[in-house]
């Protein structure tokens, strides 16, 4: 192995819960966030760093020294993981803190294996995860939204919220169908000794009452982001504020306008000014859930289901040993009782495709049988007898010759002496 | 559009219509409205694009009745000479008429060619200037009926055989560039 430069500013210093230390070397991995840069510890392989940008103000560290000490004496109790699947992290959560020099520059956290994982992202679009190497069905999405459901409950549970949560910022183990929540050290917490903001937020994840405010209860937040994503993940990434509207005048055009008004078109009653997506298969989805995200986004945040109600929703579906779940004629995994979402999906694209071709052909041939008809009309050769009566219907004022027996250029010739002989006359009489 | 061009214009329809004509012989009724209308064009054309200072001073008056009265003069002689009828030139064969529908249609024309001629004349020296302009553009309907006609009947199965014509060509081409990429 080739000898790695050890540079000074690379030592430093691990405090571990009980102000346990240990020097160790970081090496730079070459990935980079908006807060910090991610760096390996060539003592800890299970580990990596998150090392503060330089530009990051004295104030701001002070305050995420205060906050990652809490998390690391506070690792909050998190859904157990069976024997099976080891090296599974459900939270990049703090572990120890990083010193350098006796300043406070960072924190260490579990390392997540990437060639495990996948982003949530992927999960929205099937040809994304099958390039990704995961076959997305429907057991494994509610399995993944269970998952997801049960760590932000867990959280709940010791008060605290993600808030700005969001596809990009949650793994998917491919195999085990776990999930990982990265950037923890943003989220909100309001414990009785410890209180911390966390002021970032992404618009299209944003519940309505929060949009263009602060979010005044994350847990709500949490709530509203959660039910997007699953909704997002058993609906083929369609977002549950995308629609047609059928006044385009009053229809924002970004997702966090039609967010903020309410413009959810997939509820049981359907929406007066938008309507729904035609590639979209909720209606396949069990009543219950529908329910759930009628709750989520048609309704203000004290009567959106919690974490905790999504999780006893999408447990009986999770469950293999429930019979919530069955395979459709085709195979395919669908809610028992209701309709195959696969199977309606592949009919409403395949519908759609053959209609778009059908409509390609008639435009592209709508020129040669246009001049078809009219040339059989004029010349009432119509082999229909409909057409033929119609076209004998329009023509009876003036019986026509049979088609002149000259062909169009001499039709032309005598039409250019014609057309003279007109502008001969309009200058004689003008 | 300079005069130059104007005849220009013309001579390569003209030419074009030589190209294409109908090899068949014309009948008699169709050559004395050739002439009629040579002379008159080659009139318009010689006075009206070339020269100076113009036609003869107060002929202007004369010329919408000198147009009627030599065509009601081809529709009355024409048949009397067993040429035809030349209205069958004016409107097209295409109309499935009987001989005696065509006589009257000609002699239908011919009597209001008459009358239009004569009431130009008495219009243009009873009446004032701008009422004789009026009366002269009001008789011009009776040629917008006439393109109508023609329009329907003729012009439009022509644009239509053409129209198949280029469409075919096109997708041809289209199919052809299409293998060779």
């Amino acid at each position: 192995m080739p000898a790695v430069e050890r540079k000074p500013e690379n030592i430093v210093e691990l405090i571990w819960p009980g102000q346990r230390s240990e020097l160790v070397t970081l090496d730079a991995t070459g990935k980079s966030g908006g807060a910090g840069e991610i760096f390996s510890i060539d003592s800890k392989p299970g580990f990596v760093a998150k090392i503060y940008h330089a530009t990051t103000s004295q104030a701001h560290l002070d305050q995420y020294r205060r906050k990652i000490q809490w998390m690391v004496e506070n690792k909050p109790e998190l859904p157990q993981v069976p024997a099976e699947y080891q090296g599974i992290v459900q939270l990049a959560w703090p572990e120890a803190l990083i010193l350098r020099q006796s300043r406070f520059v960072g924190f260490a956290m579990q390392k997540i294996a990437f060639d495990r994982t996948l982003e949530l992202d992927y999960l929205l679009n099937r040809r994304q995860a099958a390039q990704e190497g995961f076959d997305a069905d429907y057991g494994k999405l509610v399995t993944v939204a269970f998952n997801l459901a049960s760590i932000i409950n867990c959280l709940h549970d010791e008060r605290i919220a993600i808030v700005d949560l969001k596809p990009m910022n949650v793994k998917v183990y491919k195999a085990a169908l776990y999930v990982s929540i990265l950037d923890c050290d943003g989220f909100h917490i309001a414990t009785d000794e410890f209180r911390s903001h966390a002021p970032q937020v992404t618009p299209e994840y944003l519940a309505p009452e929060f949009q263009d405010k602060a979010v005044a209860h994350p847990e709500a937040q949490d709530s509203f982001a959660l039910a997007t994503i699953i909704f997002r993940l058993l609906n083929y990434g369609i977002h549950p504020f995308t629609g047609v509207a059928s006044d385009h005048n009053n229809y924002p055009p970004e997702l966090a306008g039609r967010i903020k008004h309410g413009l959810y078109p997939y509820g049981k009653l359907a929406h007066k000014s938008v309507r729904k997506v035609p590639a979209s298969v909720h209606e396949a989805f069990p009543d219950h859930l529908r329910e759930l995200f009628d709750r989520a986004f048609a309704s203000t945040g004290y009567s959106r289901p919690s974490a905790h109600e999504w999780v006893a929703a999408l447990g009986i579906y999770a469950s293999k040993h429930s019979g919530q779940m069955s395979p459709c004629s085709k195979g395919h995994l669908r809610f028992s009782s209701r309709p195959c979402p696969t199977c309606m999906r592949d009919e409403l694209i395949h519908g759609a495709e053959v209609r778009r071709r059908s409509f390609l052909a008639r435009v592209q041939t709508a020129p040669a049988r246009t001049l078809k008809y009219v040339k059989k009309t004029l010349r009432q050769t119509h082999s229909s007898p409909f057409q033929a009566a119609l076209a004998q219907a329009q023509l009876t004022l003036v019986q026509l010759a049979p088609p002149a027996p000259i062909s169009t250029r001499n039709a032309i010739a005598l039409e250019i002496l014609w057309i003279s002989g007109l502008l001969i006359t309009y200058w004689w009489t003008r | 559009m300079s005069p130059v061009t104007g005849t220009a214009l013309w001579v390569v329809a003209l030419l074009i219509a030589w190209l294409w004509r109908p090899r068949q012989a014309p009948g008699p009724s169709a050559w004395i409205l050739l002439i009629a209308f040579g002379a008159l064009g080659a009139w318009a054309l010689w006075f009206g694009l070339y020269a100076h200072p113009g036609e003869p001073a107060g002929f202007a008056f004369w010329k919408p009745t000198v147009l009627y009265w030599t065509l009601a003069a081809i529709m009355i002689i024409a048949p009397l000479l067993g040429w035809g009828y030349p209205v069958k030139i004016i409107f097209g064969s295409y109309f499935a008429l009987s001989n005696r529908e065509w006589r009257w249609t000609n002699v239908g024309c011919a009597t209001v060619y008459t009358i239009l001629g004569g009431v130009n004349l008495l219009v243009a020296s009873e009446a004032s200037y701008n009422e004789w302009v009026g009366f002269k553009f009001s008789c011009m309907i009776t040629l917008l009926f006439i393109v109508l006609f023609r329009l329907n009947f003729v012009w439009l199965p022509i644009l239509a055989d053409v129209s198949i014509y280029v469409y075919r060509r096109a997708t041809a081409a289209h199919r052809y560039l299409s293998s060779l990429f």
